[in-house]
């Protein structure tokens, strides 16, 4: 396949705000990600002429802008979405992260046994608009996959897998700096 | 604890009991073998002879095999648990103690008693240290994998660090003591066996130390990824309570980091209005994808659409109109048999309407023009009212 196939590919998926992973199980995307590896700076500096900047994070590409496009209230109500979400998951199993391999119908039963759990998806019904759970959770799932921070890997069980740019979500969340102060104030 | 007199009397023991012993092994891990489980499987009487000879121990309701065989079977089968240092240790003191008697016996017979048991330590102590770095190996992957609780599992982990160092150690002062420490012993029992067993030793050392090479990255890899997953966890505990406190904004430098910040993922997914040509909106394939676009279009609006008049019923009737045409294929047929040339033929031939000259002509054309081939073309020409006309005859 051309060259200029792959870069027309790359940008498609990249100027739609997802990302490239390397652990994703679409061969599609695998190809792109190994295609960006063995011509980073190529594509750097050709981007850059179009005013994106391909940015290389823990295992995966992203686009990033050189200059202030979105507003800061937007951001940070995305940022929020993404907190509450990162939040519930990682209450569910202190190990999601990226390569985790779940089912939604198996964190709907954990959620039968797991009062905060439940508490936690009744809080984001916002996002979900259900008070069914399964259906919440799946919402959930699916808002994280249109941003492309998991895929769906198997349809026939319904297994989703987390990608590596799940830790973009988690280096957001470290990158907030809290003063000692107002750490020692947080309740255990 | 019954004293056996003899190993026959306990490996019999052993086959007496070998179904629940098998049983009860396998399930070690996962539940504690209750007495009726076992009388159900093997008879009572069976059960409480293995008990009386000390193979099983009953605890209330509850059945455990004797801690030495226990032991002995994890050893045996490469599946213990606990990683035991002391245990090379007892073989290097062992070791130790038996060069100094062997130094110091004078008998032929005594000292080669001593170098029997020294080889055996020695063959031992290589072995020993391989097996602890394989289920050292074994328990980190395992703890790092199952363990649920963080602080537990980094605990664990530096304990089995602390296990690894004790390897280390073990390994480097087994090496001084065949290199440095008992070197007149060496040197004095020069034997092939023994120095067969201390080079097969040596390289047994080296491999361990190797292997201990890549269980230190694993433990320090382990270890970090736990300690960031915890750091992840801790800290999104953190955010997560200022922000349902609605004090994260305030507390922290949220808004500057997503201010330094400008990925495209922040943004609105862009689209890319295209107008398209209007030769390609003529194309038929384009008029299909339109109409499947406009299918989906459901507007509440019904826009009114302008009713055209009802046709006249008289348009509906049918008119008859009749027009006589001169067949070329009959025409052509006749001139082939009738010998004149063509433009005599023309004007002698029978139509069916009434034809002036010009239609004539018309048809001298078009009869060359259709049936050339059948014509022969002569060179002569015929003048009739002032026009030529080639003369032509069929071939």
């Amino acid at each position: 396949m051309s060259t200029n196939h792959l870069k027309k590919e790359v940008f498609e998926h990249l100027i739609r705000g997802t990302f490239i992973c390397s652990n994703s199980s679409m061969p599609q995307i695998q190809r792109l990600y190994a295609y960006i590896d063995e011509n980073f700076e190529e594509l750097e500096s050709y981007f850059l002429e179009i005013n994106y900047i391909l940015t290389q994070g823990d295992e995966y590409y992203h686009f990033t802008r050189p200059e202030q496009k979105v507003d800061v209230a937007r951001k940070l109500e995305q940022a929020f979405r993404w907190i509450d979400m990162v939040d519930f998951f990682k209450s569910h199993e202190a190990s999601f992260g990226s390569g985790h391999r779940f089912e939604p119908q198996a964190i709907a039963v954990h959620l039968k046994v797991n009062a905060t759990l439940k508490s936690k998806l009744r809080a984001l019904k916002k996002y979900t608009n259900t008070d069914n759970e399964l259906e919440g959770i799946k919402k959930l799932v699916e808002l994280l996959r249109k941003d492309g921070y998991m895929e769906l890997e198997n349809e026939i069980s319904d297994s989703y897998k987390v990608l590596a740019s799940f830790s973009y979500l988690e280096k957001l969340i470290l990158n907030i700096n809290l003063s000692e102060e107002i750490q020692n104030e947080i309740p255990e | 604890m019954y004293a056996f007199q003899s190993i026959k009397e306990l490996l019999n023991a052993l086959v007496l009991g070998k179904e629940l012993l098998g049983e009860m092994f396998g399930k070690r891990k996962s539940f504690d073998y209750r007495y009726d489980q076992a009388i159900e499987m093997i008879e009572e009487s069976k059960v409480t002879a293995l008990i009386e000879k000390g193979i099983i121990i009953r605890n209330g309701r509850y059945l455990e095999i004797e801690d030495q065989l226990f032991a002995f079977f994890e050893q045996i089968l490469d599946v213990n648990e606990e990683i035991n240092v002391s245990y090379i240790n007892e073989h290097f003191t062992l070791l130790k103690e038996n060069i100094d008697y062997y130094l110091i016996e004078n008998s032929e017979n005594g000292k080669y008693k001593y170098l029997k048991s020294i080889k055996t330590s020695l063959r031992k102590m290589g072995f020993i240290c391989l097996r602890n770095i394989v289920d050292l190996n074994r328990n980190i992957d395992n703890t790092f994998k199952t363990e649920p609780n963080y602080k537990i599992k980094i605990k664990k982990l530096e304990n089995y660090d602390h296990r690894r160092l004790d390897i280390k150690r073990l390994i480097l002062v087994t090496e001084q003591l065949i290199d440095e420490e008992e070197l007149t012993f060496f040197a004095v029992a020069k034997e092939d066996e023994l120095n067969r067993i201390t080079t097969e030793l040596r390289l047994q050392l080296q491999d361990a130390r190797h292997s201990l090479i890549e269980t230190e990255r694993q433990i320090i890899d382990f270890l970090n990824q736990v300690k960031l997953q915890s750091k992840i966890s801790e800290k999104i505990r953190q955010v997560k309570y200022l922000k349902d406190q609605f004090e994260l904004e305030s507390k922290s430098d949220i808004l500057f980091q997503l201010g330094e910040m400008n990925p495209v993922l922040f943004e609105s997914r862009p689209s890319f209005p295209v107008k398209l040509s209007l030769e390609t909106l003529q194309e038929e394939e384009i008029y299909g994808l339109i109409r499947d676009l406009n299918k989906r279009q459901s507007s509440k609006v019904k826009p009114k659409i302008p009713m055209a008049e009802a046709i006249n019923p008289s348009f509906f009737n049918d008119t008859e109109e009749t027009d006589v045409f001169i067949n070329m294929e009959e025409m052509k047929n006749n001139f082939s048999a009738s010998g004149n040339h063509l433009l005599d033929f023309v004007l002698q031939y029978k139509y069916p309407k009434a034809v002036d000259f010009e239609e004539m002509v018309y048809c001298y054309c078009q009869l060359i023009s259709l049936y050339e081939q059948d014509m022969d073309i002569k060179e002569q020409y015929i003048s009739h009212r002032d026009t030529e006309f080639a003369i032509i005859y069929p071939k």
